[in-house]
Formats: structure tokens, C-alpha cells, sequence
């Protein structure tokens, strides 16, 4: 099973910064995954920190820890109390995980998860462990076992108490409210990914709001556990010029999706496999050139530029519609990416006349391969032939 | 009449050498010589590898003809020649 981790977040209004704090972390070897949603007390910058700091420090126990409960519990014994409200810095919610579907969750003050199993809700038992320290909070510890199609969903409180005081939602939007949006939701789109999933539930909770100001942080983070969507992106021609053939027959029966970056390792794949390649000119914009077509094939970009631009978009989340924004929407449709990257050089590019953007393919497949493992929780395998 | 083929490349050598610019010619093609000319985009012709000290791209691909450095006004001087020649 693949696990699927989206979130999203809004500014309580007026706000420069967000109160809630969400980090997620994938090990590739193991294939446990283990995500932290924390709430810092009060807003803006002051709340930003201590949550953030709650959520890192978490990780980090959790990762050095065999057990969860022991990272949470150091936690909570020693999160300082707010002098002024009398209640701990921070409230979180932290899940460790497995491709398997063993799951461990803690809470602390958070809204109580969502968990979703066939479209209905499941009520999970817990056993509730008190502080040593301070006897008036206490932690949820579950211990559940997923399936594919399960999905688990956490939020800030500025979710269940969104509206609250209004005409309509007087103590505001609840746990039922959130679910009844969430199932609708599953209802009308079945496969929806975490990450839009995250992004229809704030924008619900903004839209019940008076006003659409939201009255504190509002986060919503998903995990949904299904099978991966596998693709491929073939770029560069292969080292060996005999093995063509084999590549490329190996890349057009790839079991997923496939792209290739690179004119020469479209013209390599289209002669070895006698397809028909057929530019658009719409698309031909801007600084990069445009894309192609190729039976059975789903996107074909030019190679290095339109890597390059990849890079950049990946790095700041914000993509034009050009060949190098349709080659990031391909990857982040994506869950398990593998780079067929080839070797072989390509001479013309070595020339001085050349403007220095072009860049090693090496390089940039490097960079691409970590921003997509590190910022958008990724498997990438590159291989080079 | 035979029909003019015109492939201007947009390999990656070519593009930053310049071929992006040769993109007007999709438009001011079709309305100079209308159907006696096509103009389409190519993916990489291979002529940047093949040249000898100095890569002399873009390239643009008239019939059988490979254009090197090539301009606007290059390719429409060649297609004003090779059209009246047609006729």
C-alpha cells in the first residue's frame, strides 16, 4: 500500500502567520511513515513557534523512539503551561505508521481523527494516559490496523469550531459537521487525493464562516492508504546505442504512466518502436519549447530546459501552464516515480556559444528526485543506463 | 504545385539558440504563402551534433534543405525564391 499525505492550512484572519504547525516524514527503506499535526497556543507568530517546535521535537522522539507513547508522553510531561490561560503551550496529534497499515495514534487536546473506513466512520477504543506532571492533561493512545481505501484525518480545533456562536452553527461546526462534509465529499469523488481532499474541507470551513474570516488557524491533514499510481520519465539517450531497443521497449511497457523529457530520447524511442511523434505548436511559448505527442505516451517535453524549469517550479509550488508546469502536474500526479535517466552526453551542449542554463542532466534529475522526496513526500528510484 | 515543407527545429540546442524566435514564422507563414507552404515544429533534426567547430544553430528544415543560423528573414528570402521557382 502506498500512503498518500496531504494537508492544508488557512491563517486565522489578519494573521502573518499560521498557529498550527504540520510535518510529515516518509523512510523509504522501511516504509514507515510518521506525521505530526500540532495547534501552538493563541495565534500569529507566538503560537507559529511553540507549535512548530512541539511538532519537530515530536518527529524527532518519535523517529529515536521504538514507542510512540513514551515520545508523547515525555511531551506532554514537560510542554510548559501559559502562564496567562493555565493550559500547555500546545496541543498535537501524531500518528506512526506503516505501509502495512499498522497504525499508532496519540492526541493530545486535538479534536479527536477521523477514520474512515468504505465511506463510514470507525470509533476505534483507546486508553487514555494521564501525566505524571500535570494531571490535567491527558492522551488518547490507539492502536489500529488499516486497509486499503482507509483514510485518517486530522484537524485543528479551528475546524470542529468553525461558525461557532453563529445563528446557524451556534456551537459551531463539530466533529458531525466535519464528517458529514468529508463523507459528502468521499460520495461524490471515491478516489480523491490527500491533498485536494485537505484543501475542499478548509475551503468548506472558510465558506461557514461569518464572513469567510476565519475565527483561528484551521488545518486539515489526510492520510489515505491505497496503491500507488506508478510512473516513468524516460530522459537522455542510453549510454550503450545497441541497448536502445531494449530500453525502449522496456519503457513503453512500463505498468503506469510515461513521460519522456528530451527530443532526442523521444526521436531514439519513436525510431526504435516506429511511432509517429507529432509537435504541437500551441504550446510553444515563452522560454521553452512546446510538447509532443506519441501513441501510448503521455507527455513528451524537450529534455534539459524543460527539466531545468521543472526544478524551479517544484521548489516554489507555483507553475505556468507551459511543457515544464504539465511535467510537474505528471510527477505530482505520481506516487512511486521512476528516471530511466540516460548517460550518454550530448555533445552539441558542450559547445561555449551555449547560454550556461544548460545544466547537467545528472544534476538536475538530481534535484528534481530530492525536492520530490523531501517536499512532496515521494518514492523516486533513478536509474542510470 | 508541390507543397514546401518547412520543420523548424526546437531541439534544445536550437531553442536557446534562438529557434523561440523563429516562432512568428508559424504565423507569418500561413499568411504569406497560404497552403502552398507548411510550417510545423520539429524535435531535434540531429544537425547540431553533425556540424563541425561551431554549432551553427537553429536550424530549420525547408524539403530536403537543412538552414543553418537560422532567421525569420533567412528562411522567407529561401521560401520567396523556392515559391516563385514553383510556379
Amino acid at each position: 500500500m502506498f500512503i498518500d499525505i496531504g494537508c492544508s492550512q488557512k491563517k486565522k484572519y489578519n494573521q502573518n502567520a499560521y498557529g498550527d504547525y504540520f510535518i510529515s516524514k516518509r523512510y523509504k527503506d522501511t516504509g514507515r511513515v510518521i506525521a505530526i499535526l500540532s495547534d501552538g497556543l493563541g495565534s500569529g507568530i507566538k503560537a507559529n513557534i511553540l507549535a512548530s517546535m512541539t511538532a519537530t521535537m515530536l518527529l524527532k522522539f518519535i523517529e529515536a523512539q521504538s514507542d510512540i507513547r513514551v515520545a508523547c508522553e515525555t511531551i506532554m510531561n514537560s510542554l510548559p503551561v501559559c502562564k496567562v490561560r493555565k493550559i500547555s503551550y500546545s496541543t498535537f496529534s501524531a500518528i506512526d505508521c506503516d505501509e502495512d497499515g499498522n497504525a499508532k495514534i496519540v492526541e493530545e487536546g486535538n479534536p479527536q481523527f477521523l477514520w474512515i473506513k468504505n465511506n463510514e466512520i470507525q470509533e476505534p477504543e483507546y486508553k487514555v494516559i494521564t501525566s505524571k506532571t500535570f494531571t490535567n492533561r491527558h492522551m488518547h493512545l490507539y492502536k489500529i490496523n488499516l486497509e486499503k481505501g482507509d483514510r485518517i484525518i486530522f484537524c485543528s480545533d479551528g475546524v470542529t469550531q468553525a461558525a461557532l456562536g453563529t445563528k446557524e452553527l451556534h456551537l459551531g461546526l463539530r466533529r458531525e459537521g466535519l464528517i458529514e462534509i468529508v463523507l459528502n465529499k468521499l460520495k461524490e469523488e471515491p478516489d480523491i487525493s490527500s491533498d485536494d481532499l485537505t484543501r475542499y474541507i478548509v475551503k468548506q470551513v472558510e465558506i461557514i464562516e461569518p464572513d469567510h474570516k476565519l475565527k483561528d488557524d484551521t488545518s486539515v491533514a489526510c492520510l489515505y492508504f491505497r496503491d500507488p499510481r506508478r510512473a516513468m520519465v524516460f530522459t537522455g539517450p542510453p549510454y550503450d546505442m545497441e541497448q536502445d531497443n531494449l530500453y525502449a521497449t522496456s519503457f513503453y511497457n512500463f505498468n503506469g504512466k510515461k513521460a519522456i523529457a528530451g527530443g532526442t530520447t523521444a526521436n531514439l524511442v519513436a525510431r526504435e518502436l516506429n511511432l509517429e511523434i507529432q509537435p504541437d505548436t500551441n504550446l510553444n511559448v515563452g522560454k521553452l519549447p512546446g510538447i509532443s505527442y506519441m501513441k501510448g505516451i503521455d507527455l513528451v517535453t524537450e529534455g534539459i530546459l524543460t527539466l531545468t524549469k521543472t526544478a524551479e517550479y517544484l521548489e516554489t509550488g507555483v507553475a505556468k501552464d507551459d511543457a515544464a508546469g504539465k511535467l510537474m502536474n505528471f510527477l505530482l500526479d505520481s506516487d512511486e516515480i521512476k528516471f530511466m535517466v540516460g548517460a550518454k552526453l550530448n555533445q552539441a551542449h558542450y559547445n561555449p556559444n551555449l547560454p550556461v542554463e544548460i545544466e547537467i542532466r545528472k544534476n538536475v534529475i538530481k534535484k528534481i528526485s530530492n525536492l520530490l522526496e523531501d517536499k512532496y513526500t515521494k518514492k523516486v528510484d533513478v536509474r542510470f543506463v | 504545385m508541390k507543397n514546401i515543407e518547412v520543420k523548424i527545429c526546437s531541439g534544445t540546442t536550437c531553442f536557446v539558440m534562438g529557434s523561440s524566435f523563429l516562432s512568428e514564422l508559424y504565423e507569418i507563414i500561413p499568411q504569406k504563402y497560404g497552403d502552398r507552404v507548411t510550417v510545423k515544429p520539429s524535435l531535434c533534426l540531429g544537425q547540431c551534433s553533425n556540424s563541425d567547430k561551431h554549432s551553427k544553430a537553429p536550424y530549420v528544415k525547408i524539403d530536403e534543405e537543412y538552414i543553418s543560423e537560422a532567421t525569420i528573414e533567412k528562411v522567407l528570402n529561401i521560401l520567396d525564391k523556392k515559391v516563385c521557382g514553383n510556379e
